[in-house]
């Protein structure tokens, strides 16, 4: 019988390993592009070159070698500026989502565990500010606040911790409520206590399954806010910018468009598959 | 804390507790707890019985907006002292056997600070003394291999291993009061004789006093030396175990014991709790509880 079963397992443990290892690969890729970005982006990523504008990408008639994915209108490399673009991506995907993560777990907590005025008044808070379109929202606290990174990740942060309020508070709910919360408030913790060393730890899966949704999220408002021109100088390469770029060359040069956009998909579908990943390689009881 | 030996190790007087929409979780229900005794809660689903234990404990539902009464640990009165000292006092005298081994033990932490966590936070002792009583603790209650355990997370091991850590870590502290809630209704048939045994034997040792609740009668007799009998948070019934089971006066307990299976008359039909008597302690509490609300007691 132990027999018959193991094919079965061990079938299940691959496929969930692809889905865990696929993603990580293309996230760390990104991440060594990001840090050595000088290393290895083979042109400048500013340096503009009229001569050489709208080449094609190293597959098509009339490439130019050393330009693997092609120049835009102004002649700049496509791949350079693409791996420039994944530093600024990855720098604001990471601060937003751990700041968004940190403000709006802890209220999630807060209204979860401690209920009465504390989820009245976090919860009804949520319920306003998801009735807020989230891109105008963005638009109108940049425009307030005047482009540049900071804002754009203080942008993330003030419209998205709702997503984790609302998640972390059911699940804290659910905590709250099982026997080993009573069993340590009789072993004479506090409150507080309780619920930092006994719930935390509980909800911690989900808060990282979210954190790492909410950072494939960053890099779409990100580029969101850099192709309507909110993020940062147009001249710093960031996929938004390029996609917006490349919008209007679609019919010449549509690689300056596509490569960036498919590098964003990519990205975006990574770090939502990862968080499930890591979700279940954390719950002990998931992952045995 | 001194403690005078004739001192009721519990003691609750006129215990009430009311939902925010006017349901009354207990009535009036009083009782007490001699040192080293065990007393059986019994009555049937929703009379109250896991509320009393949770009362004790300082842990009702949030949702009990009303209560009222007192409750006496060694003569000191829970109502006389501020909410942080009276958690701090309840934890030093009291523990809990939970009804569910399965949700009582924290899934992401390992099973040694979740016993040695309430000595070292309560009892003020070092992490090594801690342990060191866990691990004799767990040898106590029949674990083999205690520092292997101690080191397991909860879903490594199984129910019944996980109620013995729970006897275990409820003992480990030498509480003055066991309140133990329905200890054996989530494990099978087998293991729970195992465990009643394990409880009484610890209980015996100790000279610890329990708080049964259960609704088995047979678990009764077998460890109980008084009975209380609930319905409906209304204490119907309070008596010695053996004169419960020999000439019980309550009808209703006499409906309970006769309930109850047994082994050797398999030919037997099943014989519930009458209906009609349900209904007439039902009409009897609502008459009651219109004479409690009329009465204009808050």
């Amino acid at each position: 019988m132990v027999d018959a079963t193991m094919p079965l397992r061990r079938r299940r443990f691959r496929v969930r390993n692809l889905r865990f290892w696929i993603p990580l690969t293309w996230i760390m890729m990104l991440v060594l592009a990001a840090l050595c970005a000088p290393l290895i982006a083979p042109h400048d990523p500013l340096a503009q070159d009229l001569f050489l504008e709208r080449l094609p990408p190293f597959f098509m008639d009339g490439a130019e070698p050393g330009y693997w994915l092609g120049t835009d209108s102004l002649g700049r490399d496509v791949l350079s500026r693409m791996i420039y673009g994944a530093r600024i991506a990855l720098f604001v995907s990471v601060i937003a989502a751990v700041s968004t993560g940190i403000f709006g777990s802890t209220l999630g907590l807060l209204a979860g565990y401690y209920g009465g005025w504390w989820d009245r008044v976090i919860s009804r808070l949520v319920d306003i500010w998801m009735a807020f379109p989230p891109v105008l929202f963005a638009v109108l606290l940049v425009a307030v606040m005047g482009t540049g990174l900071t804002s754009v990740i203080a942008a993330i942060a003030l419209i998205d911790w709702t997503r984790f309020a609302r998640v972390i508070r059911a699940e804290t709910m659910v905590q709250a409520h099982m026997d080993y919360v009573d069993s340590a408030r009789i072993g004479g913790a506090r409150r507080f206590t309780t619920l930092v060393s006994e719930i935390l730890p509980n909800v911690m899966p989900s808060i990282i399954a979210l954190l790492m949704l909410e950072m494939g999220i960053a890099v779409i408002v990100e580029a969101i806010l850099s192709f309507v021109n909110l993020s940062i100088s147009s001249d710093d390469p960031t996929w938004g910018s390029m996609i917006a770029e490349g919008r209007g060359a679609i019919h010449f040069a549509w690689w300056v468009l596509l490569f960036p956009l498919i590098t964003l998909f990519l990205t975006v579908l990574s770090f939502s598959t990862l968080g499930e990943g890591i979700k279940k390689k954390f719950d002990p009881v998931l992952s045995s | 804390m001194t403690t005078q030996p004739h001192e009721k190790t519990l003691e609750i007087r006129q215990l009430n507790a009311t939902l925010p929409n006017g349901m009354r979780l207990l009535r009036d229900v009083s009782l007490t707890l001699e040192p080293g005794e065990v007393r059986a809660l019994v009555g049937e689903s929703g009379a109250g019985k896991s509320m009393i234990g949770r009362a004790v404990l300082g842990i009702l539902p949030s949702a009990v907006v009303h209560s009222s009464g007192d409750i006496l640990l060694e003569g000191q009165s829970l109502n006389a002292l501020r909410p942080k000292t009276r958690r701090s006092t309840v934890a030093k005298m009291s523990a809990l056997i939970p009804q569910d081994p399965l949700t009582a033990l924290n899934p992401v932490r390992k099973i040694g600070p979740q016993i040695t966590d309430p000595l070292v936070r309560i009892h003020r002792w070092s992490r090594d003394r801690a342990l060191k009583r866990a691990l004799e603790l767990l040898e106590r209650v029949h674990i083999r291999n205690p520092e292997r355990v101690i080191n397991s997370y909860p879903h490594e091991l199984s129910g019944g291993m996980r109620q013995r850590i729970l006897i275990a870590a409820a003992f480990a502290p030498s509480p003055r009061l066991i309140v133990a809630d329905e200890p054996t209704t989530a494990l099978d048939v087998t293991v729970q004789k195992q465990i009643l045994q394990l409880i009484r034997e610890l209980q015996r040792e100790t000279g610890t006093a329990v708080l049964f609740v259960t609704h088995d009668m047979g678990v009764v007799a077998k460890i109980s030396q008084k009975v209380t009998v609930l319905f409906a948070g209304r204490v119907l019934e309070d008596a010695p175990t053996e004169a419960i089971f020999n000439d019980a006066t309550h009808p209703y307990t006499r409906g309970l014991i006769a309930a109850t299976p047994t082994p050797n008359a398999t030919a037997e039909p099943f014989r519930p709790v009458p209906q009609d008597l349900i209904a007439q302690l039902q009409r009897d509490t609502q008459a009651e509880d219109m004479r409690f609300y009329q009465g204009g007691r808050k």
